[in-house]
């Protein structure tokens, strides 16, 4: 199978720059998940390496071979849209066994991949069945077994499971990255959601506005992200803004205006920069009043189901957010006066964004 | 004030039955989420309250009204779809003052009313952009405002956050609870997403094919599902074939396939009593004595990591641990399982089957 790598490549539409100058390689055999939020050019890269997009500028190579100028049947690269389209007078079983590529291959092992692949996106009931009388997810979930039967090289995934029931979701994960890896196919995979991404892809790459932010495995980009925007996006993070007045090899210190003093990581930024320092949500901690320059009250307590979603609105500076275990829930209440703090540790310090943190920020 | 109660309300579309004998009485001021995957009925439920569809049986009433018969614009209904619907020529603002209701307001009180509305869902300063430099999640805000507007004291939802990105949709859910609660509206929200359906919710009402499940807080019915499809919907669970050996007041004690005897819940079983053990993966943990267990895969969840082992029962196992402990656990290893003796379900086995039982369509 081969490596996909993307050199330099810049699409631009009328008004929008949907690809800004990118340069990605996918190994061999590998899953990536290319997240970003809606808008940030996605499945643009995905059309630029099946073929259907032309780039304005940049290379595309397969295993180090230039494919830019080939037609998307000549690169073995198998597009899943979100709009893909079902054959409505087929079955299941006769759209899923429906490419040029299968057609030549035995019956025995056509009746067994299929049975295979049917059971894989749970469809073995309905392999008799018309797409009419499946629902959006089973529709989806066929188009998906037929784009792996044409036993591509590389598989280009946009969304496939946004259709899906949420449930449902968190079942098929798994079990398309395991067949996947199975395969040995090198796929990349296109999400909003960046649950899905840490659990499915070998590495993510973090796209936005037409540019690669980040590339590295989940425990990467969500341990050490490169900026403010990945920290949030990637795990939400809460957000403190100061000026670096302390900084050893051990360890910064941050203030604000009001004179509060928090900890974070050991950074290189130079004292009296304006900085801001994320902590992931799941790694802010509720203490006591006294023990911490951020004090507030409980605004809102949220059950999730495995932890327990706290805000706490900080005198002055805004809303924190924390993950409790549920069994330490009975503690705290709306309207109990907390403070906030983490582990130095896990915080970690950015220059502050040139456009404003809320710019930086936004998803949406 | 609105009260919403469906009475043994039925519907068949031909051969179809799409809800069948529901009962459903949802209070004053209360959220409610109508929860369950594709195809189970819940958005013919909600129809039905709306008046879009009549039942084939049963009565809807509303505020103790019969309201067989009566059209959506009689019902004094707010309905926010999932796909968002504004008019591309309008600004935001405009957008809010073309409300049904609003419209028909003089000048002066509509442009009040739109404004207090836009505001509500803090687009104030967005108010002469149009829908076409909005974000998804704005416009779905903008059309949220101009149902509110309409003054209505009921507000159905359908999958009112779905054809929005991830993590634009938690933030939205948190406003949508903020914002309904404030204006101390009854609102009915269909969903298919359980998370989702945990933090905004009152009460859940879980269906599938046509019936309610389950019906509870969200905590109640992630803690304590009293069926077996609820505790595998609701947030993710590990079930285990077993053989009652004992049951009585202070614990279970079951039998597994490998012969392995495993502590759970009490509960009204005899001995020999084939059930289902559900136990979430939070509540597993490795422990010194416990079920004999080879990891089958790992997966990095930003805090912790899920574990799938194999049981020597053949049971699958996930578990969680703390990110800091991650490099006590390859694949491959063998590792001992456990948990408290509370949190193990017990349920009697599904004569079908535990997987036909659990099945998601």
């Amino acid at each position: 199978m081969p490596s996909v790598t993307l050199l330099g490549i810049v699409k631009r539409y009328s008004d929008v720059t949907a690809a800004n100058g990118l340069n990605l390689t996918v190994n061999d055999g590998e899953y990536l998940c290319l997240l970003g939020p809606t808008g940030a050019g996605k499945t643009t890269v995905l059309r630029i390496i099946a073929g259907l997009t032309t780039p304005d500028q940049g290379r595309v190579l397969f295993d180090g071979r230039d494919v830019t100028s080939l037609d998307p049947e000549e690169r073995s690269a198998v597009l899943l849209s979100q709009t893909y389209c079902l054959f409505p007078t087929m079955t299941v079983a006769d759209n899923v066994l429906f490419g040029p590529e299968i057609r030549e291959i035995p019956e025995a092992d056509k009746e067994q991949m299929l049975v295979s692949l049917l059971d894989m996106v749970r469809l073995s009931e309905r392999a008799n069945s018309y797409p009419k009388e499946l629902s959006g997810g089973m529709q989806q979930r066929c188009a998906l077994a037929r784009a792996i039967a044409t036993s591509p090289d590389v598989l280009l995934l946009d969304e496939p499971l946004r259709a899906l029931d949420a449930r449902l979701r968190i079942d098929l994960r798994r079990e398309l990255k395991s067949l996947a890896r199975t395969l040995g196919l090198t796929v990349i995979h296109v999400t909003h959601d960046q649950d899905e991404a840490l659990v499915m892809a070998d590495r993510i790459a973090i796209l936005r506005a037409g540019k690669i932010l980040q590339v590295g495995t989940p425990a990467e980009v969500f341990n050490e992200p490169e900026s403010p925007f990945v920290a949030n996006f990637v795990g939400q993070s809460n957000f403190f803004t100061g000026k670096l007045v302390n900084s050893t090899p051990t360890g910064a210190e941050i203030e604000d205006d009001d004179g509060r003093r928090v900890r974070a990581r050991a950074t290189s930024l130079p004292i009296g920069s304006k900085v801001v320092l994320a902590v992931k949500v799941g790694q802010t901690h509720i203490l006591k009043r006294e023990v911490t320059p951020l004090k507030g009250r409980i605004e809102r307590i949220l059950f999730e189901g495995r932890v327990v979603h706290v805000d706490v609105d900080i005198e002055g500076v805004g809303r924190f957010s924390s993950k409790i275990p549920v069994r330490r829930r009975g503690r705290y209440n709306v309207g109990d006066e907390v403070g906030i703090g983490w582990n130095r540790n896990k915080a970690k310090i950015f220059p502050y964004p040139e456009n404003g943190l809320e710019d930086e920020l936004k998803v949406d | 004030m609105p009260l919403v109660e469906l009475k043994n309300v039925s519907k068949r579309f031909g051969k179809v039955v799409a809800s069948s004998n529901i009962n459903l009485r949802i209070e004053d001021g209360e959220y409610i989420t109508i929860l369950g995957p594709s195809g189970c009925g819940k958005t013919t439920l909600i129809r039905m309250i709306a008046g879009i569809l009549e039942p084939s049986e049963g009565q809807v009433l509303i505020d103790g009204k019969d309201m067989i018969g009566t059209p959506i614009e009689e019902r004094d209904i707010g309905y926010v779809f999932q796909n968002i619907a504004l008019f591309p020529h309008l600004n935001a603002l405009e957008n809010v003052s073309y409300g049904p209701i609003v419209k028909n307001l003089t000048e002066g009180e509509r442009h009040n009313v739109s404004n207090q509305y836009l505001n509500l869902v803090n687009l104030l300063d967005r108010m002469k952009m149009f829908p076409s430099d909005l974000s998804g999640g704005e416009q779905q805000k903008v059309a949220l405002a101009r149902t509110l507007a309409s003054g209505s004291k009921l507000l159905l939802l359908d999958e009112p956050l779905s054809a929005l990105d991830a993590r634009v949709r938690v933030d939205l859910r948190y406003e949508l609870r903020r914002i309904t609660k404030n204006l101390g509206l009854t609102v009915l929200h269909v969903t298919h997403d359980q998370e989702e359906a945990m933090t905004v919710s009152d009460r859940i009402v879980l269906m599938r094919r046509g019936r309610i499940v389950e019906s509870d807080t969200p905590e109640m019915m992630y803690r304590a599902p009293k069926e077996l499809f609820t505790a595998n919907f609701i947030g993710e669970t590990n079930l285990l074939d077993g053989v009652v050996v004992s049951s009585g007041i202070e614990r279970s004690l079951i039998e597994l396939r490998d012969g392995s005897i495993v502590e759970a819940q009490p509960g009204e079983f005899d001995p020999g009593d084939l059930v289902v053990i559900s136990v979430r993966p939070e509540n597993v943990r490795a422990t010194d004595e416990g079920l004999n267990s080879t990891i089958r895969s790992i997966s990095f969840m930003g805090t912790y990591l899920r574990i799938t082992a194999e049981a020597d029962s053949e049971d699958i196992l996930g578990f969680d641990v703390h990110v800091a402990r991650g490099m006590d656990f390859n694949v491959g290893d063998t590792v001992s399982l456990g948990w408290v003796m509370e949190s193990a379900l017990v349920y009697p086995k599904p004569p079908g089957g535990i997987a036909e039982a659990v099945k998601l369509e």
